[in-house]
């Protein structure tokens, strides 16, 4: 814990200048934002913990499924069906699934890529729908603001999982992307706020009068000037959104209106799941839902992480 | 007061008007529409789905259905006519002047398409059910988050409030239906069969919940009837509340810990007031300010978290109403079901402020 105003210890050759009165020049380090904002989120281990379960879990979902393909079409269907499934053993290390006996752990693996690849294309979306809505309100203020806004507010008085599950029934066919596609658009909304409310304050700062001033024009200044300082807050909210899509996705197929079956995702392992667990099939749902409760885990340390490296007020270094 | 109270219930209104006009058009956008069901069954012929979309008002255009299914048009006038009701008010005031019935103005969904009952019906009956996993829910909740919170912010940083932090982190990272299954497993599988997996009564003791055969069971054994349908809440009550309860329990101790460090406490202590009454009376009560517009905000997604919760119990609650809706592309049904939840949001918003008003004196209109 220190000033990041004092990181430069004073050398012996300047000690000496200092001490004999003379003139000398302090060598300050100078960081960037980002440098600070690495810095603290390196101090935050929980947030550290969590940048490592999300890596780990990125790399199963990206390799995982090339080394263990999982293609419904081509599974042979078993000779003798076992109800009871078969638990964690040496070979199969998350157990088998009753009814037609499937791996778990190759469920599991498969289904990592479809519900963080969901996740994370939602939240991209959803920030860039939000961040345009915001940037329009914000900047252009009036009757637009106006209009924008109550869209908002509209749209947040939505009971929105419960929008989102009729719409993934009527438009989503159990198509990966369509199920993108409604995630996001019904998550952009906290970061129009956001946006708005950041450009309402930055507009008004003396370096975009400056740059006005000047004559730059309004795209660059949205662009350059104040976007890059709204930066922090959206990406603190885009960690939630990541986390609400994976929970929310899961319980969209879990209901049997998300993904299609036949493509695994943590959701939809835990509703096929749902009809044999009361003949012992523990490991089935096990495992997707530790899955799910991990990656949730380790994207809300990150946000947490990356709200106090970005908080100027808590000088952690 | 009274002031900032109806200028709240005036900005509602475009809200839920807004909130309207979205749900209609997220079920008009749906693909095939309301005669997409019948695209399977070679027996029913386009003359027929025609004549299926003429009976119901489907024929009509867009604005005019929505129109009347909010009740502004009189479905049984033409022209302008449209927007007088039957006694020569405008169509959309109340019953009493206008003497329209239908739209939701009046209080009318519409019929369901699937079983041709009227919404409301569905609705009423599929609301008691809710209404008792929700209520239920929400007492354990209350309870527990503020007991928890209170008791953690107290013992801070003890064995208590770490695990409590545990807790919090992880309930709130966990799926709410993956815990529904789990308990199942663990209390009504193979292993240890204690708690009942499902439905909302014991089938062979009583006859189905809601019938009128219920009711006389119920006034002949109300003892034996109530402790059943406790017995069923168990796990269901619990499934609902984990996510709340992680998240507020944290939120009650962030509030208590503030008001714990306020002036006004230490001077309470300082007159030597027993740490009891300081930290109930004096802490408690300001720290439960926050507390309450939070709550205030999170009640209606009890009522979406219900929708799993029926789903994975089989309660015959509203959630498994829209599961079955959203299933048959029962429209009428789901709008209905929107409309109302979408309300009570708007509703909860409402509330939560004017009891932050009233409960908080310093704030000023």
């Amino acid at each position: 814990m220190s000033d990041p105003f004092r990181q430069h210890e004073l050398t012996a050759a300047e000690l000496r200048a200092a001490e004999a009165g003379e003139d000398y020049e302090v060598g300050l380090e100078s960081l960037s934002q980002m440098q600070l904002a690495w810095r603290k989120f390196k101090s935050h281990r929980l947030a550290l913990l969590g940048l490592g379960i999300l890596g780990m879990l990125l790399t199963i979902a990206i390799v995982g499924p090339v080394v263990l393909p999982y293609d419904f079409a081509t599974i042979p269907i078993p000779d003798k069906i076992v109800y009871e499934g078969r638990p964690p053993s040496a070979d199969r290390i998350f157990g088998e699934t009753g009814g037609l006996q499937r791996d778990v752990f190759r469920l599991v693996v498969n289904g990592a890529r479809t519900s963080l690849f969901i996740g994370f294309s939602s939240m991209l979306i959803g920030v860039i729908i939000g961040t345009i809505v915001g940037s329009v309100a914000g900047f252009l203020g009036g009757f637009i603001d106006n209009l924008l806004m109550r869209v908002v507010d509209v749209m947040l008085s939505l009971p929105l999982l419960f929008v989102i599950l009729v719409a993934s029934r009527f438009f989503g066919n159990g198509n990966v992307l369509l199920i993108v596609v409604i995630f996001g658009v019904f998550s952009w909304m906290g970061i129009a706020r956001l946006v708005r409310s950041q450009f309402l304050s930055i507009r008004e700062r003396e370096f975009v009068e400056a740059a006005r001033a000047v004559g730059v024009r309004d795209r660059r200044i949205i662009f350059r000037h104040i976007l890059p300082n709204a930066f922090s807050p959206i990406v603190v909210s885009a960690s939630l959104i990541v986390a609400g899509n994976i929970i929310g996705e899961a319980f969209v197929s879990f209901l049997g209106f998300g993904v299609n079956p036949t493509t695994p995702t943590w959701g939809n392992i835990l509703s096929n799941a749902l009809t044999f667990i009361p003949l012992g099939n523990w490991w089935w749902p096990l495992f997707p839902g530790v899955a799910i409760i991990l990656t949730v885990l380790a994207v809300n340390f990150i946000g947490d992480g990356l709200r106090d490296a970005f908080d100027p007020r808590s000088r952690a270094i | 007061m009274t002031k900032y109270i109806i200028r709240r219930v005036i900005q509602a209104i475009p809200v839920l008007f807004g909130v309207t006009i979205v749900v209609y058009a997220i079920l008009l956008a749906a693909p095939g529409g309301p005669t997409a069901k019948f695209n399977q069954n070679p027996r029913i012929t386009l003359e027929m789905k025609e004549a299926f979309k003429k009976a119901w008002g489907l024929d009509q255009p867009i604005p005019v259905q929505y129109c009347r299914w909010m009740g502004f048009c009189n479905p049984d006038a033409e022209g302008l006519a449209v927007f007088i009701g039957p006694n020569g008010w405008p169509n959309f005031l109340p019953t009493p002047l206008s003497g329209a019935t239908t739209g939701v103005l009046h209080g009318d969904f519409g019929f369901s398409i699937t079983s041709g009952e009227l919404v409301n019906t569905t609705i009423t009956r599929a609301a008691l059910p809710t209404l008792i996993l929700a209520g239920v829910a929400l007492f354990v909740w209350l309870v527990v988050a503020v007991l928890m919170g209170v008791y953690a912010a107290i013992h801070r940083y003890s064995l208590f409030d770490q695990a409590a932090t545990v807790f919090a982190y992880v309930g709130f990272a966990m799926p709410t239906f993956w815990l529904g299954i789990m308990l199942i497993f663990l209390f009504s599988g193979p292993g240890l069969n204690i708690l009942p997996a499902g439905g909302m009564t014991e089938t062979r003791l009583s006859p189905p919940f809601g019938s009128d055969a219920y009711w006389v069971y119920f006034g002949q054994n109300p003892i034996e009837a109530i402790s059943d349908i406790g017995w069923h809440l168990i796990m269901p009550v619990f499934t609902l509340v984990v996510v709340n309860i992680a998240g507020d329990s944290r939120f009650v101790r962030a509030s208590m810990l503030e008001a714990l460090n306020q002036d006004y406490v230490r001077t309470a202590k300082a007159k030597g007031l027993p740490g009891r009454s300081v930290t109930f009376k004096h802490a408690l009560r300001n720290a439960m300010l926050p507390v309450v517009t939070n709550i205030g905000l999170e009640i209606p997604f009890l009522f979406t978290g219900a929708i799993v919760t029926e789903t994975i119990f089989s309660w015959p609650g509203i959630g498994r109403a829209t599961i079955a809706a959203t299933n048959n592309f029962d429209y009428p049904v789901l709008m209905g079901i929107l409309l109302i939840s979408s309300a009570l949001v708007v509703l909860a918003n409402l509330l939560a402020d004017v009891a932050y008003a009233v409960i908080d004196p310093r704030i000023k209109f």
